[in-house]
């Protein structure tokens, strides 16, 4: 083992599991090497509401993967979810300076500062600044703008920001288990990462995260993130309704929609039964196949729609020419695509990672994980980029001349 | 120039909480790591410590051999000589530079630390020596000095005649750079007899005892002292008993299986009464235990003894012991005395 090889732990602490990948950063690539997962407890919605409970199973988890990997984790990225989490944009302009129109680094900080500036209330904290494309004179530039001759530097940030309490609580749950947490990712951006590619970024997509307790989602376009959101609805909410539509207990209910559960209906015939268990054991029933599917439909449409209603303006079915990708463990329902599409009037398909990617991860429930390793490295190593720039020897000298 | 022109405020990041968590807050797993991480931390502290000491030794014995040595350190001749001596110490740089007796134009590399050692430890006066070389010119001597407990005075076979002085371990020496003041101070030795081995006098068995009988008495009845002349071991193998002879000429004899404290203390009580009679005693014996025999050449006039008590009972005969400290101590069997 080198000394640079660092070994990355990816924890998503979700409102059914918690999941914990371990991956091995040489630098210059990450292989995955252990895994491990606990039942959740404690978590609502994302959010910490027993410490004890929470801190058991993701502590649990935690020395499962290492146990598998066989090593210690060194730092950990940590998935963000939850209603607490919400976004605005915030843009600002800048002339640029210099004589010749030139625009430079000076130009580039100021006006990436100025788009940044804005003030939160109280208790709130920034988890993500993401920022879009550049414009220099109303003209799209993807890449760092230095350079480029022009009188009028734009650019815009949107911002993620959560509530402090919820955001330590997270943290402390990490740090229980003496690991420090570098990054802090927003779990629609982790998943979204896996399973669009930067051609469908730049073309327009939107990536929707189904989990057990809450829906998120990020739009992209022009490739990068321009919108993101969480719904607090998830698999658990169709598990509650089937529960109670059909009279059923919550395990009863969880196993009929896992089997039988649709997001569109399919079912013509009203009298088509499907048996609970199918074993033919005392106890086991029967239950209309059209009401199960009409009964998760509904609530996977509704879903749908709050999604569509909340991304506003931010979607359009021209700016989104690659369509809808969905990820998350209830995305494996049957007839998401095809209810995903009618709601936003574009393709729909369910996300699936890379090709490397090795087959026991590749269910969707790993996405998120996964992203998370992925995006933690690509945003550490745009941060190392950064600061070897501005530590640079000519910057370095320029500084002493500015200051002499 | 090169500072923005607008500073913006910055919202707080989630990097703003502090990550650190309470031992109480964490898990027994977490704890485990924790204490484990410290451990660790402090294994390569010390290991770190280890090796920089390690490579502080090497770097020692590198300077200490002169094989390692640049040439241009073993062509420098030493110029300083450095002395240093315990607190009670006497000797000085003018001591020095005859004792190590170095060639001329000697170099630090070309000395042999060994011999000088070996040099200034024949100077009985020295009992330890440590050399080091001190880069480029100069020698750094550290050494520890005996104290003399007693003087010596020595008659040869040639007929030459020397005062030596005796240091608590027996160890018998010249004595040089002490002041002649220090000197009368002390008393004489008795008793004893000088044999040389190897070219030095061997030490002299017993000076331990008279180290500690002096030491208290010059501490504990100092006016007492100022009147010794002379201590004699002659009975000391024999008897176990050593004896002061004072500047009156009284033998006061000690015993070295008892405390000293004791009998020091037994003895300033009778010199009160003693240092009334007009005829100071020939002898005291101390090492009897609870009986001190007190012995005269003469009976003291009738006029003085009636002043003390003790002194008034009946006559004894010349050479027997007058009085008792105790007169009503239980007499002592054979045995015991």
């Amino acid at each position: 083992m080198s000394s640079s090889t660092t070994f990355i732990g990816a924890v998503e602490i979700g409102t059914s599991k918690t999941t914990v990948l371990v991956g091995e950063h040489s630098g210059r690539e990450l292989t995955i090497i252990g895994r491990g997962e606990c039942a959740s407890r404690g978590v609502i919605k994302g959010s910490v509401v027993d410490y004890k409970a929470a801190s058991d199973c993701t502590h649990a988890a935690l020395e499962q993967a290492e146990r598998e990997a066989g090593e210690r984790i060194d730092l950990v990225f940590l998935a963000q979810t939850g209603a607490h989490l919400e976004g605005f944009y915030n843009e600002a302009a800048v002339n640029v300076k210099a004589a010749d129109n030139m625009i430079d680094a000076d130009d580039v900080r100021t006006v990436c500062d100025l788009a940044r500036s804005k003030e939160l209330p109280a208790g709130r904290m920034v988890v993500h600044n993401i920022r879009r494309p550049f414009r220099v004179d109303g003209r799209l530039v993807p890449a760092m703008p230095e350079n480029l001759v022009g009188q009028r530097l734009e650019v815009g940030y949107w911002t993620v920001h959560g509530q402090e309490q919820r955001l330590a609580d997270n943290i402390h749950v990490i740090r229980g288990f003496n690991l420090e947490v570098r990054e802090l990712v927003l779990a629609s951006l982790a998943s979204g990462h896996m399973v669009t590619t930067p051609e469908e970024r730049q073309h327009g997509v939107l990536a929707i995260d189904f989990g057990a307790g809450t829906t998120d989602f990020v739009l992209y376009r022009d490739g990068a993130a321009h919108t993101t959101g969480v719904v607090t609805v998830g698999g658990t909410h169709l598990t509650n309704d089937l529960s109670i539509g059909l009279r059923l207990t919550e395990q009863q209910a969880e196993k009929l929609k896992l089997r039988f559960g649709r997001a569109s209906v399919v079912t013509k015939d009203k009298a088509e039964k499907v048996w609970l268990d199918g074993n033919f054991a005392i106890g086991d029933r029967q239950f209309s196949q059209q009401a199960i599917e009409q009964i998760t439909a509904a609530r996977t449409w509704e879903l749908l729609e709050v999604v569509k209603k909340k991304l506003g303006n931010a979607f359009a079915p021209e700016t989104c020419a690659s369509g809808v990708v969905l990820t998350g463990g209830t995305a494996k329902l049957g007839g998401l695509a095809e209810a995903a599409a009618r709601v936003f009037g574009v393709p729909a398909h369910l996300g699936e990672p890379p090709l490397w990617v090795s087959e026991n991860l590749r269910d969707p429930g790993y996405h998120t994980a996964l992203g998370l390793l992925y995006y933690g490295v690509s945003a550490q190593a745009e941060k190392s980029t950064g600061t070897r720039r501005r530590g640079g020897f000519l910057s370095g000298m320029k500084r002493l001349f500015a200051n002499a | 120039m090169s500072q923005p022109l607008v500073q913006a405020p910055q919202a707080r990041s989630w990097r703003d909480i502090p990550q650190p968590v309470k031992p109480r807050a964490m898990s027994r797993e977490g704890r485990w790591r924790l204490w484990s991480s410290l451990a660790r931390v402090l294994t390569i502290v010390v290991v770190v410590i280890g090796v920089a000491w390690g490579v502080g030794l090497v770097v020692a014995a590198l300077q200490e051999n002169p094989q390692n040595m640049p040439a241009a350190a073993r062509t420098v001749p030493v110029k300083n000589f450095l002395l240093k001596t315990n607190a009670e110490g006497v000797l000085d740089a003018a001591w020095l530079r005859p004792a190590l007796a170095l060639p001329k134009g000697a170099t630090l590399m070309e000395l042999d630390l060994q011999q000088l050692r070996a040099r200034l430890l024949a100077d009985g006066q020295v009992s330890v020596v440590n050399i080091t070389r001190s880069f480029p010119d100069t020698l750094e001597v550290r050494i520890v000095e005996r104290a003399p407990v007693a003087r010596l005075h020595a008659q040869f076979g040639n007929g030459d005649e020397r005062t030596l002085l005796v240091a608590r371990d027996g160890v018998v020496f010249a004595g040089t750079g002490f002041e002649a003041a220090r000197l009368d101070e002390l008393p004489w030795l008795a008793g004893v007899k000088l044999a040389r081995t190897g070219g030095q006098f061997a030490p002299i068995a017993g000076m331990n005892f008279v180290a500690d009988l002096v030491a208290h008495a010059r501490l504990e009845t100092d006016q007492l002292y100022a009147m010794w002349q002379v201590i004699s071991l002659a009975r000391l193998q024999s008897d176990r008993e050593i004896e002061v002879r004072t500047k009156p000429g009284t033998v006061i004899v000690f015993g070295t299986d008892s405390d000293f404290a004791l009998q020091l203390a037994k003895l300033d009580y009778q010199w009160e009464m003693i240092a009334k009679l007009p005829t100071p005693p020939s002898k005291i014996n101390l090492a009897l235990g609870r009986e001190v025999p007190v012995t005269f050449d003469a009976l003291p006039a009738p006029s003085a003894a009636s002043a003390s008590g003790p002194v008034a009972v009946p006559a004894k005969p010349a050479s027997a012991p007058l009085f008792s400290l105790f007169p009503n101590s239980q007499p002592k069997t054979k045995r015991e005395l």
